[in-house]
């Protein structure tokens, strides 16, 4: 997937790629308007993933103390600023649950395969939540993009099992638990998902490049 | 784990991104990121696919506390200077006991002030503060010139300053971290600035290491201020 062109973006993503840009060269102002600007929504997605509300509070310090340090890795010429900072806030919400699953409370009922899948142990209690449903989620993203049409040509299971995935922070056996099905159907279901939005996300990028209008 | 095939390459950064790739192999996939470029660039894709999905996540404002926390966490505790300056009120109730500067001042204001036009300077009184005392008792008038591009600085009495430590004049606004006017030199100090009065509620002079404030923002005890 070719990177869109900051030429593409949006006003607020330029301003956010400049401040950053300040940020890696220690500047605290630039700092705090990043702070300002993203920390509500970097919230918001933490808390989709990481229900628990003191650990929320706990990763998004962690995820504004990784951004302090590492903005000079974030490079304009691959990606959009949000994109990466959700990906920051994603990767240590992940791995926030990694910390509870450590807990001598939390149980492990899932006995991990002998392949590269021996990750899937962490197990941990499908968090309720009150806000909207990740499926509803996704619907609502769906609208807004390209990734209307794609979503349309996957399957029910495979919509799913994404959207738990992805908003809810689930392994492949949480997933599975979940959706009371073998954990070897869901991972194909995730695979074939997963392989199916590339070809169907690229394709829409790859058309919409022609109209220099960036992908999302 | 073969991270040379295409495909392994290409499953495994999307499930890291979609955040099913989990545990141990998670920790080895970041292990392996930083010198694997083509990991980075199946990871970063795959996060650029999926980022749409975050749109409607609704933004919940975190407490006030928290960028606190990230400040302290990142910065120390909160540093001496944000304390003084922040608090600017507590420092107008000095200014009314000052009967030296007030004395003082009759002096200064019948003296020329370097680059001055026809209207009288503004005068601002710095009293030693209270934890300044103990180190060092140090009372300052500041001139400014009417057009607030020039000050003038003098002691309003002998001063003396420990060895390897030097005093450095604050410009400090009513918002935001102070700027340094330069180092006291011999108990006096003159400043030729464009704008010195704009945006700022007050001086100070600290004490800093010879050489001045290595942070650029006031590092040692604030020996002596005023607001304007």
């Amino acid at each position: 997937m070719r990177p869109s062109s900051p030429a593409d973006w949006t006003e607020r993503s330029r301003e956010l790629s400049r401040l950053l840009s300040r940020v890696a060269l220690g500047d605290r102002q630039a700092f705090e308007a990043v702070y300002r600007s993203t920390s509500a929504q970097l919230f918001g997605v933490v808390l989709r993933i990481n229900s628990d509300r003191a650990q929320a509070e706990e990763v998004l310090q962690e995820v504004f103390v990784n951004v302090w340090r590492a903005a000079g890795a974030f490079d304009a010429a691959l990606g959009q600023p949000l994109t990466w900072l959700t990906s920051v806030a994603r990767n240590r919400a992940i791995d926030s649950l990694r910390r509870r699953a450590a807990e001598p409370a939390t149980v492990s009922r899932y006995q991990g395969s002998e392949d590269d899948e021996g990750d899937e142990r962490d197990l941990l209690e499908a968090m309720p939540s009150a806000a909207a449903g990740p499926l509803e989620l996704l619907t609502q993203a769906s609208e807004t993009h390209a990734l209307e049409q794609c979503m349309e040509s996957l399957s029910g299971e495979q919509r799913s099992s994404l959207a738990l995935a992805y908003y809810q922070g689930l392994s492949h056996a949480e997933v599975a638990e979940q959706m009371s099905q073998p954990l070897g159907t869901v991972k194909s279901w995730l695979r074939r998902g997963l392989l199916s939005l590339r070809s169907c996300l690229d394709r829409a990028a790859d058309l919409m490049s022609g109209t220099a209008k960036g992908a999302a | 784990m073969d991270y040379s095939r295409p495909d392994r390459v290409e499953r495994l950064a999307a499930e890291y991104a979609l955040g099913t790739l989990r545990g141990g192999a998670r920790r080895r996939f970041e292990r392996l990121l930083p010198a694997h470029p083509a990991l980075q660039d199946a990871v970063q894709a795959w996060q650029q696919r999926l980022q749409p999905l975050a749109g409607p996540v609704a933004p919940v404002t975190p407490p006030p506390q928290l960028w606190v926390s990230v400040q302290r966490r990142l910065f120390g505790e909160p540093a001496p200077a944000p304390s003084w300056w922040s608090s600017l009120g507590i420092w107008q109730g000095f200014t009314g006991v000052a009967t030296a500067g007030a004395l003082a001042l009759a002096v200064l204001l019948g003296q020329p002030v370097p680059e001055q036009p026809a209207q009288p300077p503004f005068v601002i009184v710095m009293n030693s503060t209270e934890a300044g005392a103990t180190i060092v008792k140090a009372g300052f008038v500041a001139s400014v010139s009417a057009d607030g591009g020039a000050l003038t600085l003098k002691s309003l009495g002998e001063l003396t300053v420990e060895q390897g430590r030097v005093l450095e004049l604050w410009a400090v606004p009513g918002k935001g971290a102070p700027k340094s006017l330069g180092l006291v030199a011999g108990g006096q100090a003159t400043v030729l600035r464009a704008q010195l009065l704009t945006g700022t509620a007050a001086f100070a002079v600290s004490m800093e290491p010879a050489g001045g404030s290595p942070t650029g923002v006031p590092t040692g005890p604030i020996v002596s201020a005023g607001t304007i």
